[in-house]
């Protein structure tokens, strides 16, 4: 079955933050949907959708992997199934 | 594909990593009709055994619907038939032989608390019922994880005074159990007025007699996520306030309603009720005091804190009703003083008293809860705030609970460490005026007329 996760990054900006974040998805053989990106006052703000098949990965394996490559380049990052997305903003 | 915004999603975590929005409780409500008997050890056998069989995977459950929304689930509790219902006997020491087993349950399936110690006497008192309460001190003071509650009083029947009486002598007992703890005994009893029969949250929660085999009922919360959007606005009209709050409380009832459909498919149980309650915690920034005073009014209990609250209170049940079809359990905001800092600060200054609590609860949830009063309080006033509270929930056919903590040893202004999400107050000043005589009159106060309502 496929899941999307929706996975955001928050932190200081520096070289290389979306690659990283990518590559550690990719890793997992994951798909980036879609991707968007900002940088304000020197905060780099991501959100992606990706999604995987869940003989591939799970959620919590997506999340532990990305946690640990956010913490080593500062950045704080989560990884949500899109339902509670859906749920709280849409009917 | 459903298209969501980037500031949605920027919202949505946002609430949970700095605002505290969490799912308050996960509550499983098993009925224990099929546990019944006369034998306390056979009784006791059996409700553990159904506890450990239907609420084995509960804790497990939840952490897997933690991790894959990324929500805190705080409390994942399990609520069950009235014991007095299950159990046919006269023997007090009976009562407490099933105590221990719906403890030792409860600490298998790693929960903190279990309710449903509990009988319904507004009209009278069966032997088992009789029974129960004069456990209810042992039981409590003896264990660590069963809550009790009583429900005294109803719209349809009126107040059974004697049972308040009886209630307020639990009370006092349970006080000087537990004396080497702060009397935090007294936390885990409650003493209801229309008493739901879905409630999710601890004290009170029991698995009423019209409920499924199985259900689950979801608590939602999420006081820092309102207040955050009430001080953001501080030009806003009362009105438009009333909006903001309404939006905000729909998108916090949602996140309920999707850990209730999928927690009570993953554990084969009806899914149940999602209370539309907010309830704060001692962590700051997690209080309904806090909103109060975002509102405008310089410490809870001002005049106009009644007007407030009955804003809020309403404001966050209309968002919530839009938000789902399974309302229940008592649905609006809790007031009670050692579990939210603000509200105890406010107490602790004198500014908010027990006679405001009391208002205050005409418009809200629950009534007057844990509020710590002096040790050496009597029986009767015990009682009579009691009733007190127990009058206006008949009145307004509304669910009001008494969750009072007479702390051993303690005087007014002495400070009472609970602990935990019990949080911490300072012993609040009670009228010291007599009412033995009303009090001792005993009997029932009548159920009240439903039309001429002024």
């Amino acid at each position: 079955m496929r899941t999307t996760v929706i996975v955001t990054a928050l932190g200081p900006d520096s070289h290389g933050l979306l690659a990283r974040v990518a590559t550690t998805i990719a890793a997992h053989n994951a798909n980036v949907d879609d991707v968007s990106q900002t940088v304000s006052n020197g905060m780099f703000t991501m959100i992606m959708f990706v999604s995987f098949d869940e003989t591939e990965t799970t959620i919590a394996e997506l999340k532990g992997a990305l946690e640990t490559a956010g913490a080593e380049v500062g950045l704080q990052i989560h990884v949500q199934h899109e339902n509670i997305f859906k749920f709280m903003h849409r009917i | 594909m459903v298209f969501i915004t980037d500031q949605e999603i920027l919202e949505t975590v946002g609430m949970i990593q700095s605002e505290n929005l969490d799912v308050r409780a996960v509550t499983m409500g098993i009925s224990l009709t099929d546990c019944a008997g006369r034998d306390p050890r056979q009784v006791a056998e059996a409700v553990h055994a159904k506890i450990v069989r239907r609420a084995g995977r509960l804790v497990a459950v939840a952490r897997e619907i933690e991790e894959k929304y990324g929500i805190p689930i705080v409390n994942r509790r399990v609520s069950l038939t009235p014991i007095a219902h299950i159990l046919g006997s006269d023997d007090p020491a009976a009562y407490v032989e099933v105590t221990h087993a719906l403890d030792a349950a409860a600490e298998e399936i790693g929960i903190d608390f279990v309710g449903g110690f509990s009988c319904l006497v507004q009209k009278g008192f069966t032997r088992s019922d009789s029974a129960l309460i004069e456990a209810i001190p042992q039981a409590i003071g003896g264990t660590q994880r069963v809550c009790s509650s009583v429900n005294v009083a109803s719209t349809r029947a009126g107040i059974n005074m004697d049972a308040v009486v009886r209630m307020a002598d639990v009370i006092k007992s349970i006080s000087r159990l537990t004396a080497d703890h702060d009397s935090i005994g007294c936390a885990k009893i409650v003493v209801f007025c229309n008493v739901p029969e879905d409630n999710p949250f601890m004290a009170g929660a029991l698995h009423g007699s019209g409920e499924p085999e199985v259900s689950v009922n979801v608590a939602i919360s999420g006081p820092g996520v309102v207040r955050n959007v009430v001080e953001q606005h501080p030009e806003a009209s009362l009105i438009d306030l009333a909006d903001l709050i309404k939006r905000t409380t729909f998108k916090i009832t949602r996140v309920g309603e999707l850990v209730a459909r999928e927690a009570s498919e993953m554990l084969g149980a009806q899914m149940g009720i999602i209370d539309l309650s907010l309830a704060p915690t001692p962590a700051v920034g997690d209080s309904i005091a806090e909103i109060l005073e975002s509102m405008g009014l310089e410490r809870v209990g001002a005049p106009g804190t009644t007007a407030a609250l009955a804003m809020l209170n309403d404001a966050v049940k209309k968002g919530g009703t839009m938000a789902t079809s399974s309302t229940g359990g008592l649905s609006g905001a809790f007031i009670p003083v050692s579990e939210d800092a603000a509200m105890a600060r406010a107490a602790a200054e004198g500014v908010l008293s027990i006679e405001k609590l009391e208002a205050m609860t005409a418009v809200c949830s629950l009534g007057l809860d844990m509020i710590v009063v002096p040790g050496d309080i009597s029986r009767n006033a015990l009682a009579g705030m009691i009733a007190d509270v127990m009058a206006i929930g008949m009145i307004n056919s509304k669910t009001t609970g008494a969750r009072l903590i007479p702390a051993f040893g303690k005087k007014v202004g002495d400070w009472v460490k609970l602990g935990g999400l019990f949080g911490e107050a300072a012993v609040m000043a009670v009228s010291g005026a007599g009412n033995d005589a009303f009090v001792g009159r005993g009997g029932r106060i009548p159920a009240p007329l439903q039309s001429l309502t002024n």
